[in-house]
């Protein structure tokens, strides 16, 4: 509707049997419409002559996503291809999503993206105040020249795989646990969740340095800053001994070896499994009781239950966190490949050279990215979802 | 029904008398089945296993607590493990009035609220946009919520320095955003031409405002996976009441998921309250304007000056209690806070019902 002046001359030209807009404006709003200029611009389809006419005389009221279909000249309807005025309903909702997602699209495109470009054009840096040659001695020298990179991923990748299997299998665990009623499931998930406000930023910071001090010197008093039980609660030759020497290998790893170190890290483990817990406990929770009722009609006991039910209802959410807790382990500032990244400094570490560093946590970060991508392909096979309709 | 005898009726009550078995036959079918047995066994095994798991948890806080009132002799006395003989309370007295614990509370609270308040709300915008809205490049904006979760921050350290305290990033982009800072120091005079945004807390303002805080990338994907689970009805509804998007958004989702957002907010705070990276990165640690918690976390002058006759073990042994005692009061105010609102946390997340 451009003015009122044309709208007059619109509604002289309909006929009688039409309900006029004005009559129509009435029905479906008490209030009378003010009209708004166009917005958006109006998407001119091909007319031809004689409908352009009637297309003229078209007016949108109401509903910008309602246009009407058809007029009429004289006595006879003629149909009228539609003609938008603005932008339909999904066009609309498709605007407001981009509305909605606007911060995060201007952060990507305007600080991310641009310092995630920085940060990989370090790496191609040739040397030390050469900045614009394009060369790949910053990869060269992390793979070949320095031996901490390759020793120490592969370090940590033989933690990580150990680890984020029981972290997952962990945090299920005990989510089902504490979703049982049961006294003081208030207090217990309250300390199941600690981890996740405590274990942060510089308190994490402050405990990895000082448990490392400690396991150094080892002199004086023995643990003082908590994380004490990563110092080692048990040794590999307790564990033969209880193996009766058995000292099983998979490969190159022995057995005994394996358990150690997971029972040594059970407090990294704990304590890392918090949001995951979190994770699994709003998973448990939307699995409709009637299922677990109409199980015990049938018959099954809880154990049959669990795996028959709990275990492909929740897969989905197994998947979420596999993913969240390789991202998590990966990028934690306390594990071994980062610490020896952040060994190599950066830009503000004057005394080495920032190509290095920026190589290497690319290096990195693709390879979790690969880790991702194989452990979601893996998941993908055994995730089963609840067809919805 | 010749046994049910009725002792007493009233309009919606009835009490009855039937005949049933004898008390010790009921008691005995109750407890000695193989049933009764079998739950006791599993609520004695879950009980066990929740309060060991639970004394891992709590031991290194513990631990940390009780070694934060010893005093030097006893970290010299051998038979000390846990339990002070001469209990102190200097290393908290020190902290508490060398370190300036209280302005770092203070400064840290405003900074972290107002983040964490920015952050929450951003990232629901986000969320609920990429949750409820079909539009091209949905996909492709999720992919970068994930990108955003999964690089980690110390990778960007260095461009963050670059785009925010030297500004050379500027220089070389066309960057919209540089003109806006540019008008920004026009008009409030915030930062001395070409130093960039030192001892500023703008670069920490703006990438929350863009979301692209202190794991932000998870606050939207936990908060998208929420919307989506909020029926479609209920914006329907309201749009066909003649509600706006951003109306039905604030009047009618925000309500509803006041949970969810308290969870995020949390998180949000409690990661900014601990943060060391952006505080280290964007103000100078000697700055007296903002004492940030991770300031706090350092040897104060009086206790260095009474270590230095002792031995190097012993030094460093207070040291790390020192430490100790600075993180136990960094987290104090956030264990206070996590008592009155962890229901909420885990009310949050339930309610969330989040499906991959």
């Amino acid at each position: 509707m451009k003015n009122p002046t044309e709208k007059q001359t619109q509604i002289s030209l309909k006929s009688s049997e039409v309900v006029s807009e004005e009559q129509k404006v009435y029905l479906l709003k008490p209030t009378v419409v003010k009209p708004k200029p166009a917005k958006e611009a109006v998407v001119e389809q091909p007319i031809k002559e004689e409908e352009k006419v009637n297309a003229d005389s078209t007016v949108k009221t109401f509903g910008e996503g309602i246009s009407s279909s058809a007029t009429t000249v004289g006595d006879n309807y003629v149909p009228l291809r539609r003609k938008r005025k603005g932008l339909s309903l999904q066009g609309k909702k498709a605007l407001s999503g981009w509305l909605f997602c606007l911060p995060f699209i201007i952060g990507i495109i305007f600080i991310y993206l641009p310092m995630i470009i920085k940060s990989v054009e370090v790496s191609f840096y040739g040397s030390m105040g050469n900045y614009d040659y394009f060369s790949f001695d910053a990869y060269r020298y992390v793979f070949f020249q320095d031996g901490m990179f390759t020793q120490t991923i592969l370090d940590a990748m033989g933690d990580l795989v150990l680890q984020i299997p029981a972290i997952v299998i962990f945090s299920l665990f005990m989510a089902v646990i504490l979703n049982q009623k049961m006294t003081g499931r208030t207090f217990f998930r309250a300390v199941f969740f600690l981890p996740v406000i405590l274990s942060t930023g510089i308190i994490d910071f402050v405990d990895a340095r000082y448990a490392m001090a400690e396991m150094t010197e080892s002199g004086g008093i023995d643990d003082n800053t908590g994380a004490s039980a990563d110092g080692g609660m048990i040794s590999a030759l307790d564990v033969e001994a209880l193996l009766a020497n058995v000292n099983l290998k998979i490969g190159e790893f022995s057995l005994s070896e394996m358990v150690t170190s997971l029972i040594n890290s059970i407090f990294k483990i704990v304590s890392r499994s918090g949001v995951q817990m979190l994770i699994f406990l709003s998973g448990l929770q939307s699995i409709s009781p009637s299922i677990y009722e109409s199980c015990q009609m049938e018959g099954a006991t809880a154990w049959e239950t669990f795996w028959k039910i709990t275990l492909p209802m929740i897969s989905p959410m197994i998947l979420v966190n596999a993913v969240y807790t390789v991202v998590d382990m990966f990028t934690a500032a306390d594990n071994r490949v980062m610490m020896g990244l952040l060994g190599y400094g950066g830009q503000l570490n004057p005394d080495k050279f920032p190509g290095n560093f920026s190589a290497a946590i690319w290096l990195y970060i693709l390879m979790v990215m690969v880790v991702i991508i194989v452990v979601a392909l893996l998941m993908k096979t055994v995730v089963f979802y609840q067809r919805r309709d | 029904m010749d046994t049910v005898k009725v002792k007493r009726e009233s309009k919606n009550k009835i009490k009855v008398d039937f005949e049933r078995a004898p008390l010790k036959e009921r008691l005995k079918q109750k407890f000695l089945s193989m049933h009764f047995l079998k739950k006791v066994a599993y609520v004695i095994f879950r009980t066990v296993l929740l309060i060991g798991i639970t004394f891992i948890i709590l031991y290194p806080y513990i631990k940390k607590i009780l070694s934060s009132i010893m005093s030097i002799s006893d970290i010299k006395d051998a038979t000390v493990v846990l339990i002070s003989k001469n209990p102190t309370f200097d290393q908290y007295w020190y902290i508490l009035t060398q370190n300036g614990y209280l302005k770092a509370v203070f400064t840290t609270f405003m900074v972290s609220f107002s983040v964490a308040l920015i952050q929450t709300l951003v990232c629901a915008l986000v969320a609920y946009g990429l949750a409820k809205f079909k539009f091209k490049g949905n996909g492709i904006i999720f992919i970068f919520v994930i990108v955003t979760l999964m690089v980690p921050q110390e990778a960007l350290k260095d461009s963050m320095n670059d785009f925010f305290r030297q500004f050379t990033m500027f220089e070389k982009t066309l960057n919209p955003l540089s003109f806006v800072f540019a008008k920004l120091q026009e008009w409030f005079g915030i930062f001395e031409n070409g130093a960039g945004f030192t001892n500023s807390l703008i670069p920490l303002f703006t990438l929350s405002i863009f979301g692209l805080g202190f794991k932000n990338g998870l606050f939207i994907f936990m908060l998208r996976q929420f919307f989506k689970g909020v029926p479609d009805e209920l914006e329907e509804s309201a749009f066909v009441d003649g509600s706006s998007t951003l109306r039905t958004f604030f009047s009618i989702i925000i309500p509803i998921s006041i949970p969810m957002l308290v969870t995020v907010f949390i998180f949000a705070f409690s990661w900014q309250w601990t943060d060391d990276f952006y505080t280290s990165l964007f103000i100078e640690a000697e700055n007296p304007a903002f004492t940030f918690m991770s300031h706090i976390v350092r040897t104060p002058e009086a206790i260095s000056d009474m270590l230095r006759g002792e031995l190097e073990t012993i030094r460093n042994s207070y040291t790390a209690i020192i430490a100790g005692t600075a993180t136990i009061l960094i987290a104090l105010p956030l264990i206070i806070a996590y008592v009155f609102l962890q229901r909420k946390i885990v009310e949050g997340v339930e309610r969330s019902g989040i499906v991959g």
